[in-house]
């Protein structure tokens, strides 16, 4: 027998997509899609994962957008797209900037340190993070099972 | 959605400070800004009330650290943190510095002994 799929709970498919340019903005726009996310979901999906979901959204999300700016223009349009798939978030940010190198394996910092938590704690709260660098193109993809 | 900082001193000459929004890369600056000020005025016993924080990300942490670690240089400063939410909780848990914060459920429990 088949189990009917996770999605009919939900009244129609969830996709959000946005092109951010100024951090403020973009943050906003990060935390209402989850707003969103939270609206179609309806409490059919746990409410701290989502939270932890967007933790790391908003950590991947700033990094992009200041860190990944460092060498190109401070308004360059990074691509964001969330969507769910059953009841798994999956996040990506797209953009041309220049490459990262040695991110994903940063360990969390020692407690006294200032800086460098961002992506240890989206790796700790992520089902899946990932980083590709493809032609001139940079995608970050974030997973997280609800 | 800037971050508001409203800032007042306790009888005792604790300063409160209460920010209110989102206490990330953007609104960190405006409470570094704040305790900035605070820490100029006298010894640095300092509250930080976190009820009006909506949600914290490393950024804002790290403010918060450079707070801790400015007012522990003064003799007799400290800082203590107030009311934090779920989302404020779990984060300073997964990065382990609920082990540096002593914090309390509410600002007046703060201020007790202080």
């Amino acid at each position: 027998m088949r189990t009917p799929s996770l999605t009919s709970e939900f009244s129609a498919p969830f996709e959000f997509h946005a092109t951010l340019t100024s951090l403020d903005d973009a943050l906003d726009t990060l935390h209402d899609s989850i707003h969103r996310l939270r609206e179609r979901t309806g409490g059919a999906v746990d409410d701290t994962n989502v939270m932890l979901f967007e933790s790391a959204l908003a950590e991947i999300g700033a990094n992009v957008l200041t860190h990944g700016r460092l060498e190109g223009p401070a308004d360059a349009p990074v691509e964001y797209l969330l969507r769910l798939e059953g009841h798994t978030a999956l996040a990506t940010f797209t953009d041309r900037g220049p490459p990262l190198h040695n991110h994903l394996t940063r360990a969390m910092p020692e407690p006294y340190s200032e800086a460098g938590r961002g992506l240890a704690i989206a790796r700790q709260v992520l089902d899946e993070l990932g980083y590709e660098r493809e032609g001139e193109i940079n995608t970050w993809r974030l997973v997280k099972r609800l | 959605m800037a971050l508001d900082v409203q800032t007042r001193q306790t009888d005792s000459g604790v300063t409160v400070l209460a920010p209110n929004g989102r206490l990330d890369v953007a609104g960190a600056p405006m409470l570094k800004d704040a305790i900035g000020d605070a820490v100029k005025n006298g010894v640095p016993r300092l509250v930080i009330d976190m009820e009006g924080v909506s949600f914290v990300d490393s950024t804002g942490l790290g403010s918060v650290i450079a707070a801790l670690k400015l007012v522990r240089s003064s003799k007799g400063g400290d800082l203590r943190l107030a009311a934090p939410n779920q989302q404020v909780r779990v984060v300073l848990e997964l990065t382990t510095l609920d082990r540096v914060f002593a914090y309390y459920p509410t600002v007046e429990d703060a201020l007790t002994d202080f």
